[in-house]
């Protein structure tokens, strides 16, 4: 595909690969698609201000809202791995946190800030941050599932010490995890580097270019890519 | 020159905009400072003596009537007891309890906490303190969440449920008759219809006069008698004379729930919104600062 950029005269070709399934596309969308509702509909519970929202029959049905929506993003993920087994083993594997991923800890600052790409290790099809936000995903849908449950049906069958235990461990889930939202959201919507994220979510393919520059470890394979990555750093350091 | 100049005075203008933003989250979560309120002498109180009580349940009855409740069907266990508890629609009760001194009468209904961990965890603000003092409920602006229920220190609050499954519901609890009081019909039913003078009503400050004078008097006669509500939960509004341990009557000595309910209202909350404010803060420097840094004509 070429494209040429507004008031520029050069016509720039990118090459699309596929980086993303079908389902692994409507699986994030549907996920974001209940998150945010929980989201608001919870806050409305959270925010004194917001108190209007959550009184008389727009709170029940606010409350309605978030138990419809809180069973869909319940069950997305078990039903998405019932239905493709194998990329739960795919997934698990690329999330995995590993010992170089610190490298990207260290060069990040850097990348993200001044675009510096040359402290950067290669990265798989997902880079340590998104490995982060997504393990971090994990930790709360367990804690959403493990408090959310007993929350719903538990009054007056869990002692009510734990029941307020749940409601604060709930609320804290929450905040973490809007917090790594609005981070997710500015990188994907907002930061220039990321500029095909966006794009691979939505169609499914991003640039062979990008994918070699962000994610070379998927893109040439971890080996080769380590072996360029070092000859590259060699290759400074003679310089 | 001049463009770029623009350029950064419309960043500066953005960023106080965000600022102002994100420190208006973090400070949205401060409650009104009323719920950490004083109990005054001239609000009203119910006082309940036990020694007075012949556990005929005229309370009872006229709580349900004064209030409309229904009757609650009850298991025939052949004891005193029934209904067994308070419930949504049981606001007012009389059980048998067995202290040091031998099985007696005790009456359970709402303390009317001035340190309220319901009206503190209430999302809607349906729970408030009415201005005489007592823990007033707007069943209107009820959304039938039932935090109250889960945070009460006496189990006082229930849920009335429609639908447990959508969670359809409103809370219930004894009101201290605020109907009958502003429209000056008089004071809380189950004081009024008490023959015996065991529930009795009026200003808390007079009451607890009373209450002290009749625990000397109880203790002159040997009994180990003791006020209830004096300082619990910030002062109740229902006093009551025990003959033992707050325990036997299942009452605790320190009510350690309203400590809880406001450590998270209070502080794990607005820790929240500043955790909300700094990631709004953050990301909109770090958005500033990127777009002049990065320029996307030299992105791959
Ligand atoms: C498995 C998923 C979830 C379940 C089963 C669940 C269930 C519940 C329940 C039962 C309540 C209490 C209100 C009521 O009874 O209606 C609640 C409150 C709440 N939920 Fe969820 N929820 C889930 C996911 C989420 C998510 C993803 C968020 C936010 C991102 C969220 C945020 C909240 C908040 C902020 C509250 C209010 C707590 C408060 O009063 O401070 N929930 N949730």
């Amino acid at each position: 595909m070429t494209v040429q950029l507004k008031g520029r005269p050069e016509v720039i070709t990118i090459q699309w690969i596929p980086k993303y399934t079908f389902m692994e596309r409507l699986g994030h969308w549907l996920h974001t698609a209940t998150f945010v509702p929980l989201a608001i509909t919870g806050m409305i519970l959270y925010f004194p201000f917001l108190q209007p929202l959550a009184q008389g029959e727009a709170g029940l049905f606010i409350r309605l809202v978030h138990r419809v929506a809180a069973v869909i993003f319940g069950l997305l993920p078990i039903v998405y791995y019932l239905v493709e087994p194998r990329r739960l083993i795919l997934h698990l594997r690329e999330f995995l946190l590993r010992k170089e991923d610190i490298g990207w800890l260290k060069a990040a600052p850097a990348y993200y800030l001044l675009g510096k790409h040359e402290a950067m290790p290669p990265q798989g099809r997902f880079n340590a941050g998104e490995k982060l936000n997504g393990l971090m995903m994990i930790v709360t849908w367990f804690v959403f599932g493990i408090t959310g449950i007993p929350m719903w049906f538990g009054k007056g069958v869990i002692p009510p010490e734990i029941f307020r235990w749940l409601v604060v461990f709930h609320d804290l889930a929450m905040i973490v995890s809007v917090c790594m939202l609005m981070v997710h959201l500015y990188l994907a919507v907002a930061h220039p580097l990321m500029w095909a994220g966006l794009v691979s979510m939505r169609f499914g393919v991003t640039s062979a270019e990008y994918a070699a520059e962000h994610h070379a470890k998927w893109f040439y394979g971890p080996k080769r890519a380590m072996e360029m990555w070092e000859a590259k750093k060699r290759e400074a350091a003679h310089h | 020159m001049n463009g770029k100049k623009s350029e950064i005075q419309m960043s500066r203008r953005e960023f106080l905009g965000l600022s102002a933003l994100g420190l208006g989250i973090a400070l949205a979560n401060a409650r009104p400072a009323a719920a950490t309120r004083a109990v005054a002498p001239d609000e009203v109180a119910i006082l309940y003596d036990p020694v007075k009580c012949v556990g005929c349940k005229a309370c009872q009855m006229a709580c349900k009537r004064w209030n409309k409740l229904p009757n609650e069907s009850t298991d025939p266990l052949g004891i005193y007891e029934s209904p067994q508890g308070l419930s949504a629609i049981t606001w007012n009760i009389i059980k048998l309890r067995r202290t040091e001194t031998g099985w007696h009468f005790f009456n359970y209904q709402c303390m009317h906490c001035t340190d309220a961990a319901c009206v503190e965890v209430c999302p809607t603000g349906a729970l408030y303190h009415d201005p005489k003092g007592f823990v007033a409920l707007d069943r209107d602006k009820c959304n039938g969440c039932g935090y109250c229920t889960q945070f009460c220190p006496y189990g006082v609050p229930h849920l009335q449920v429609e639908n447990a499954l959508t969670g359809r519901a409103k809370s219930a609890k004894c009101v201290f008759c605020q109907d009958r009081l502003w429209a000056g019909i008089g004071g809380p039913r189950c004081a009024e219809v008490c023959p015996v003078g065991a529930l009795t009503w009026g200003k808390r400050g007079e009451l607890l006069e009373k209450a002290r004078a009749r625990v000397a008097e109880l203790q002159a006669k040997g009994m180990s008698a003791r006020l209830y509500g004096e300082t619990e939960a910030g002062g109740l509004h229902r006093l009551s004379i025990l003959l033992d341990e707050p325990e036997a009557y299942g009452l605790p000595s320190v009510p350690k729930t309203p400590t809880f309910a406001r450590a998270w209202q209070r502080i794990i909350q607005p820790l929240g919104n500043v955790a909300f404010g700094a990631a709004l803060l953050g990301i909109f420097g770090v958005f500033l600062f990127v777009r002049r840094k990065i320029r996307m004509e030299e992105v791959k």
